[in-house]
């Protein structure tokens, strides 16, 4: 529970504030993570947080969440149910190396430098099968040497 | 009219056609555009902590504070960002899709009409989402291609989620969503989130993804544009 409370201290929100929720489960109707898995309710999470209960790292919703706010667009009261999972993904330590490269590359650069975020995540791409896209890629990625990139 | 420009990192590197249309398209509307001195990156959507992330638009605001008043911010992600940490309305934070309204095409030549062409709007998440950030006119993109006698197509796609943003966590969350859009969607997909046109792109095989610049460069009369 204190894991939770801590998750929900990143956000703009109380959680009590998630008392508000109708239980319609309008977000679970329009949810992405139900295009790619099925049976995920946002609804059902808000209401885990409520009553604080435990949320674990490996749920569908929290893995995959893309961040997409159609759940906050039908939401009655507009809930940003992607800003609590992004809290939660950051608490519960879900970070993929290239989320890592991208945070190493903005602390060191203040900016993100695709080359130097793609060397850093090499590995990771080679083992997750993205090689085969590197030329689609290189069709219109623009390359610029480091220097241009400003230390801030 | 001067703005202040915020590119944001992906239109350094692998939106760098994005920028450059932005900034062709501007230039021809007879506006100036100067970038923000020393920006940093807005964050995007990889901080869990909300005062983080806001942090770094706070930042990048404080630098333009004095230099701009109205902001340009082509990255649906990072007009996002900035948007919300200005709190206290004291910038115009502008998307260029704001910026191409009715008086926009009153001013603008037209050398080329899209007849006979079909295209897909697709504006992604962001563009749309949540309302207090959202573009004004949400259907510009539908409205600019029948303007120049296009064929607009794809209804049910324009507002569902690519997966961009998981691109880098697991590609086959990604596969899965963009090709539901690709199924959904008809001719020439037009975007303008870097995100979503990488997402699209990786797995449209022969389908054309292309920026909304590029289809106004190409109504002006630019080479090569699509």
């Amino acid at each position: 529970m204190p894991q939770i409370d801590h998750a929900i201290e990143l956000t703009d929100y109380r959680r009590q504030d998630f008392s508000v929720c109708l239980g319609c489960k309008i977000c679970a109707s329009v949810c992405t993570v139900n295009d790619i898995t099925g049976n995920t309710n946002p609804q059902d999470m808000l209401q885990r947080i409520f009553l604080g209960k435990d949320i674990s790292a490996d749920e569908p919703l929290v893995r995959s969440c893309t961040g997409c706010y159609r759940c906050t667009g039908a939401c009655p009261w507009e809930i940003r149910i992607p800003d609590v999972i992004r809290a939660l993904r950051h608490e519960l330590n879900v970070e993929s190396p290239f989320e890592k490269a991208f945070k190493g590359s903005v602390s060191l650069f203040g900016r993100v430098y695709e080359p130097y975020v793609l060397m850093k995540a090499v590995p990771f791409l080679i083992r997750g099968g993205y090689m085969q896209h590197v030329t689609r890629w290189m069709e219109y990625m623009g390359f610029h040497l480091p220097h241009r990139v400003k230390r801030t | 009219m001067e703005y202040g420009y915020y590119p944001g990192c992906s239109l350094t590197g692998s939106a760098r056609k994005l920028d450059k249309g932005i900034r062709q398209i501007f230039a021809r509307a007879g506006h100036t555009m100067k970038e923000i001195p020393d920006w940093n990156c807005c964050g995007a959507f990889e901080y869990g902590d909300r005062k983080e992330l806001v942090n770094f638009s706070k930042k990048n605001l404080e630098k333009a504070r004095g230099h701009f008043h109205d902001i340009v911010t082509p990255c649906p992600a990072c007009y996002k960002n900035l948007k919300e940490a200005d709190e206290a309305y004291e910038f115009g934070v502008i998307h260029p899709l704001d910026v191409f309204d009715e008086s926009f095409f009153q001013w603008t030549k037209q050398a080329r009409d899209l007849a006979g062409q079909v295209f897909t709007p697709y504006y992604g998440c962001i563009l749309l989402r949540p309302k207090e950030t959202a573009i004004r006119n949400k259907t510009i993109m539908e409205e600019t291609i029948v303007r120049f006698g296009g064929e607009v197509a794809g209804e049910a796609a324009k507002d569902r989620c690519c997966g961009g943003n998981q691109i880098f966590i697991d590609k086959s969350v990604t596969e899965k969503l963009s090709r539901i859009i690709l199924e959904k969607s008809r001719g020439t997909l037009v975007v303008f989130c870097p995100l979503c046109h990488m997402a699209l792109k990786t797995f449209s095989g022969e389908r054309k993804v292309i920026y909304f610049t590029d289809l106004l460069l190409y109504i002006m009369g630019e080479k090569g544009a699509l």
